[in-house]
């Protein structure tokens, strides 16, 4: 599984110097107008969104016929899919966290002498880890079953649906007179890494069903 | 010990306009088996079926003892395959692809890897979009050959290359399989490469397999009767696998162009080709 994995870090890393630049640019822009918060999450949900990238290029290489091949079983390659787009997403965070520190202290929207803004920092990371990797794991089955093209397509819906229903939910739970509590909110906080696990171990089962019964 | 590598047993596999209808053959150890047939013909399905990349309806497939699809996928350490076409990422280097390969099969041998790249006159460091053609399979067939594998399943692999390149790899196959437990299944158009190297043809049409000979027995038993109307009439069509009609004469494929020399003194018969019997079998028409 190493090599599946070692195969998407080599194919992403001949495309890095781009998707920095992007980054560094989408920083000029989107930090004084934005926000940091906007630019961290919005880093971590690009370089997630890069495991399209690696399914666009399997199927152009027809990568998949020889991974199949290789000593390793279908759930493997579908494992290692998961654990590339973890650390796509941890790479978004780091750059994102890195730029964003350094852009917002330049522009003084961050304070590095100030530990509350280090605090408002690292937790914006981990939001946008948790939130990239969650609608990570919803694309990865779209990739299989429908293919890179279709599945770019289709991720958007897939990015749509489950905002416009946490927003609905959250309208609805206000209008029934729902108090929305620091500490619910802290705690909801807390248990997202555990939620956002199992809906990803839910998604990689979808996957591996989805991939079992392609041939190739 | 079982003295077969690769054992294929009555395979069926329906799709709608194509149907691979009972497919048995076996690859013994030692031995160079070439599969052909024409465009369609069911090679590829063969061998995707072989590799557990496409799903069998009935029969049996046993590779180097093991049933497939098996659980454990460790027999794949054990097969190399090379494709029509290369796997790679047109971004990566040979270099990138031997670290990958090596993370993936326990047996991989990086310094065969790098000795099949020298030989084959491929940079490690040259990204392989910018290989020819002939290279990226010379590349493919080096990733293959480097993981000490028993079997190699060859699908079309040599068909993009030259003919100089192609005589190379043939004799990087012969050396291959001058270790008796190396086995090589070799489907190609390129029947003269086929008749260098090989020790068995299977012919497979339409689906369905039409022969599976050694192939010593093919060249030297097998004859052409070409001959008029009146003496095709005349044949023991018994003794026929095929026949057809050409401008001017009758082409008759027999298994057994002594007997006839004996029996039709006035007939010529011709040594067959694999070229000329893999057209026999195609385009003309099979004897009862």
């Amino acid at each position: 599984m190493k090599s599946l994995i070692l195969k998407d870090l080599y194919n992403i890393g001949h495309h890095s110097r781009s998707m920095l630049l992007m980054l560094l640019i989408f920083g000029v822009i989107f930090l004084p107008t934005n926000g940091l918060i906007s630019y961290v999450i919005m880093c971590c949900v690009m370089c997630s969104m890069m495991i399209v990238t690696t399914f666009a290029f399997d199927e152009n290489a027809k990568w998949t016929k020889y991974a199949v091949i290789m000593p390793v079983s279908k759930n493997q390659i579908v494992l290692s899919k998961f654990i590339v787009l973890l650390i796509f997403t941890v790479i978004g965070t780091l750059v994102g966290s890195i730029v964003g520190g350094i852009g917002g202290a330049l522009i003084q929207v961050f304070d590095y002498a100030r530990l509350e803004d280090w605090i408002n920092l690292i937790t914006t990371s981990g939001i946008g880890l948790v939130i990239a990797f969650f609608f990570g794991s919803i694309v990865i089955p779209l990739l299989y079953k429908y293919g890179a093209e279709k599945a770019r397509v289709l991720s958007l819906v897939a990015f749509v649906l489950p905002v416009v229903a946490c927003v609905g939910l959250y309208k609805v739970l206000l209008t029934l007179g729902f108090v929305f509590s620091d500490r619910l909110v802290f705690t909801g906080m807390m248990l997202s890494p555990v939620l956002v696990l199992i809906w990803s171990i839910f998604m990689y089962k979808i996957s591996c069903k989805i991939f079992g019964q392609q041939e190739f | 010990m079982n003295e077969y590598v690769l054992e294929v047993n009555d395979v069926v596999k329906r799709y709608l306009d194509f149907t691979l209808d009972k497919v048995s053959f076996k690859v013994p150890k030692g031995s160079i088996v070439g599969l052909i047939g024409e465009n369609g013909a069911g090679k590829s399905t063969t061998i995707n079926i072989a590799l557990d990349l496409v799903r069998k309806e009935q029969g049996t497939v046993t590779v180097l003892g093991q049933e497939i699809p098996n659980e454990a996928h460790h027999w794949k350490e054990d097969v190399g395959v090379v494709f029509d076409g290369i796997n790679f990422h047109e971004a990566l280097t040979p270099l990138e692809i031997g670290k990958i390969l090596s993370s993936g099969y326990k047996q991989w041998d990086d310094k065969v890897y790098q000795n099949y790249l020298a030989k084959f006159q491929l940079a490690q460091n040259k990204r392989i979009k910018d290989f020819s053609k002939g290279m990226k399979t010379k590349l493919c067939i080096a990733a293959a050959l480097s993981h000490d594998p028993k079997l190699l399943i060859l699908d079309e692999a040599t068909s993009g290359l030259d003919p100089v390149m192609r005589d190379d790899m043939l004799d990087v196959f012969l050396d291959f399989v001058q270790d008796e437990n190396h086995s090589i299944l070799m489907s190609s158009h390129i029947t003269t490469d086929l008749e260098k190297v090989a020790d068995y043809i299977v012919l497979i049409h339409q689906g369905k397999i039409i022969l599976s000979q050694s192939k010593d027995e093919l060249i030297y038993n097998y004859g052409i009767i070409r001959c008029g109307a009146a003496l095709f009439e005349a044949l023991d069509k018994s003794e026929i696998l095929a026949y057809r009609k050409c401008d001017f004469q009758w082409e008759v494929l027999v298994a057994d162009k002594a007997k006839f020399k004996k029996q039709y003194r006035d007939a010529v018969i011709d040594n067959a080709s694999i070229d000329d019997i893999l057209l026999l079998y195609v385009k003309g028409e099979q004897a009862k």
